[in-house]
């Protein structure tokens, strides 16, 4: 029952990390972007690639995961996000970004192929050490620093309360001379990054895989859902939960079961508390 | 009004039946290949491409069957069974081709089969799922692959008769082709008497399978079957059972021995102890292959860089696909549908590379059962595989 929970842990800190980055995107624009998990897709392909085949150093292999990750989700906004949002208030955006992640995916499929390849090890360690193993660690581990990061940056950091002020009112931030603009480019920039480090550090559980993207977009928005849409802790939760459930939902009634209740979670927490477990209430003042 | 004269006449005639019988016999032979060279499960389509291709190119630079060349109209599905359909109808109806070959994923077939059977145009089945042949409703379609219980019967047989074991974990995927070969793997174990003794299905994109060997182990299983196409699950049973330390033996669907498993797995020695579902033609018996597939080999190699680093019977299927058409038109003279079906029904053991196929009237699988060895999925070598120790 142990390694359930490992492995349910290790699969949830992942879809954690993909609520965090969306919650890194949407705080500035509004818009809850396909391609989340594309950029994590990215990060484990590029990993694989830099270090496993061009024989980088691990170091230089995650910097450059990091900077396509972070380039990527730079595109994003530049192409599927800044002038949709320019041109409409609609929910355009979802088809954009859908299109812009399914694109991606295309290019890597035909570059990398469509089966998994391998993720290189990242630290000297005997394959059998059992739940001990850096593959359930690394993203556990990485999912809580960056949390803790994401909220030092918020809160100490001008940049971060730039951030804040943009995601509380981006009109009035813009009337304070904010270049809101500049902020949510530099949001989409730093969920790349996030992305593209949290796919290299899962690298090893996912393996290189052209197809990840879209589950993880999936699973991440359920955790963001779940969590509250805006709130890190709620992203950490709800990745968690949906890990744990997800994986012990496995364990008890079959695979064939495992998607029926992560989705079912979504439902039942909607119904109960629409604004998720951490979500802020929204009040419109009329 | 000019006239001409009767002897004048007589040779305008004759020069026009001439000229007019000239141009049936040269109009070409138009093949549909519906191949999913892109997308998921697509190194099996650009392996069957290579068979299709050189036998295509091989008969037309002998000058074609009964002097007709060959046209290949080749149409890449992506794996997507939407495009299969749109594809197919475009090859049916405006490409107007004499026969179509494909599609290479049984999803995808579900969707054309019917299709090309409403159209009347003949198809070569390169599906394994059994439900993809049906004498009445498809007339017209031929299977030339295996079927997969033919897979599945061989691995269990394998695993009961040779290896002797009693105590089977079934492992499937979630995928209707996963759940529908893990059903049929249990139906057949029960035939036998054996009731396994672990049964699970898994999503393929699980990425840990640890609780589910776990399982497996406590159950007492003495062998690991599993029945997925999913190259990363199959990879990471591997891995989990050697992680482990579990030295059970793994017999199960071919993947297990396809090459992108070796670089998945954590440790050479894990594919050790692993065997499939595979074929004569593709097996070395004291270091040889059966001469026909030699020649293929070793005909195909040098156009491959030298080396063949994808599975060989995929490539000799394809190329067996196009043998097939042209065993129909040199019988018959043509590719029409009643003709094509009645000439594939009273084939009987054509000897292709792949296999040696018979057809009948009540059965339009073409595969036969004693074609299907098992191998050791450590042994590739040139695409081709060692016999599975007995």
């Amino acid at each position: 029952m142990l390694a359930v929970i490992v492995s349910g842990l290790a699969i949830g800190a992942v879809y954690a990390a993909a609520a965090l980055a969306y919650n890194v995107m949407f705080s500035t624009s509004k818009v809850l972007s396909v391609t989340t998990g594309h950029l994590f897709m990215l990060g484990s392909v590029f990993g694989a690639w830099f270090i496993g085949t061009l024989g980088w150093p691990i170091p230089l292999g995650l910097l450059g995961a990091i900077a396509v990750g972070a380039a990527f989700g730079w595109l994003t906004e530049i192409v599927a996000v800044r002038r949709v949002l320019a041109r409409s208030d609609e929910h355009l955006w979802l088809l954009s970004t859908l299109a812009l992640a399914t694109m991606g995916q295309q290019a890597v499929g035909l570059w990398w192929g469509t089966e998994p390849r391998p993720f290189p090890r990242l630290i000297e360690q005997d394959f059998a050490s059992g739940l001990a193993d850096q593959k359930y660690w690394l993203p556990i581990g990485l999912v809580l620093v960056l949390a803790l990061g994401l909220e030092l940056f918020y809160r100490g950091t001008l940049w971060g309360k730039l951030f804040q002020a943009t995601s509380e009112d981006a009109f009035a931030a813009r009337a304070r001379g904010i270049a809101t603009d500049r902020v949510r480019s530099f949001s989409y920039l730093l969920a790349g990054a996030l992305g593209g480090l949290a796919g290299f550090a899962a690298g090893q559980l996912t393996f290189a895989f052209f197809a990840l993207g879209l589950q993880l977009t999936l699973f991440g928005f359920i955790a963001l859902a779940v969590g509250g849409l805006g709130s890190n802790l709620g992203a950490l939760v709800g990745g968690t939960a949906l890990g744990l459930l997800s994986s012990v939902a496995s364990y008890f009634f079959g695979g064939e079961f495992q998607h029926t209740i992560a989705v079912g979670l979504l439902m039942v927490v909607l119904l109960v508390k629409p604004e998720g477990l951490f979500g802020a209430k929204r009040v419109r003042p009329v | 009004m000019t006239s001409l004269s009767l002897p004048r006449a007589v040779s305008a005639a004759l020069f026009s039946v001439l000229l007019g019988g000239t141009s049936f016999a040269q109009e070409p032979i138009k093949i549909g290949w519906l191949s999913s060279l892109t997308g998921p499960l697509s190194s099996a389509a650009i392996a069957e491409n290579q068979g299709v291709q050189f036998a295509v190119d091989e008969i037309n630079k002998a000058g074609g069957i009964n002097g007709r060349k060959i046209e290949l109209l080749t149409r890449d599905t992506a794996g997507e069974p939407t495009k299969a359909v749109n594809l197919a109808q475009q090859l049916v109806f405006s490409d107007k081709v004499h026969v179509v070959i494909g599609p290479v994923n049984s999803g995808e077939s579900l969707a054309t089969v019917p299709i090309l059977a409403k159209a009347g145009i003949p198809n070569i089945v390169i599906g394994a799922l059994e439900g993809l042949i049906d004498e009445k409703k498809f007339p017209y379609a031929f299977r030339a692959i295996n079927t997969n219980t033919q897979w599945i019967a061989g691995a269990n047989n394998y695993a009961l008769d040779v290896l002797k074991k009693k105590k089977v974990a079934v492992i499937g995927d979630t995928s209707g082709y996963g759940t529908a070969s893990a059903k049929t793997a249990t139906e057949l174990l029960e035939k036998a008497g054996i009731k396994p003794v672990y049964s699970v299905l898994i999503d393929p994109n699980k990425t840990d399978v640890s609780d589910e060997m776990n399982k497996a182990k406590t159950a007492g299983a003495d062998v690991v079957m599993p029945w997925t196409a999913a190259t990363g699950l199959m990879a990471r049973i591997l891995n989990t059972r050697g992680n482990m330390g579990w030295d059970v033996p793994v017999v199960g669907h071919p993947a297990v021995m396809a090459l992108p498993i070796k670089a998945l797995l954590n440790k050479p020695e894990y594919w050790e102890n692993t065997f499939a579902a595979g074929y004569q033609s593709t097996t070395y018996v004291d270091g040889k292959l059966p001469e026909r597939t030699q020649k293929l080999v070793d005909a195909l190699k040098p156009a491959l860089g030298g080396k063949i680093d994808f599975t060989f019977w995929w490539v000799a299927l394809g190329y067996d696909c196009v043998k097939i058409i042209e065993h129909v038109v040199k019988t018959t003279g043509g590719l029409e549908p009643a003709k094509f079906k009645a000439t594939l029904e009273a084939t009987k053991d054509f000897p292709g590379i792949y296999a040696s196929y018979t057809w009948t009237p009540q059965d339009h699988n073409g595969f036969p059962d004693r074609n299907i060895v098992v191998n050791s999925a450590n042994s590739f070598k040139d695409g081709s595989y060692d016999k599975a120790p007995h």
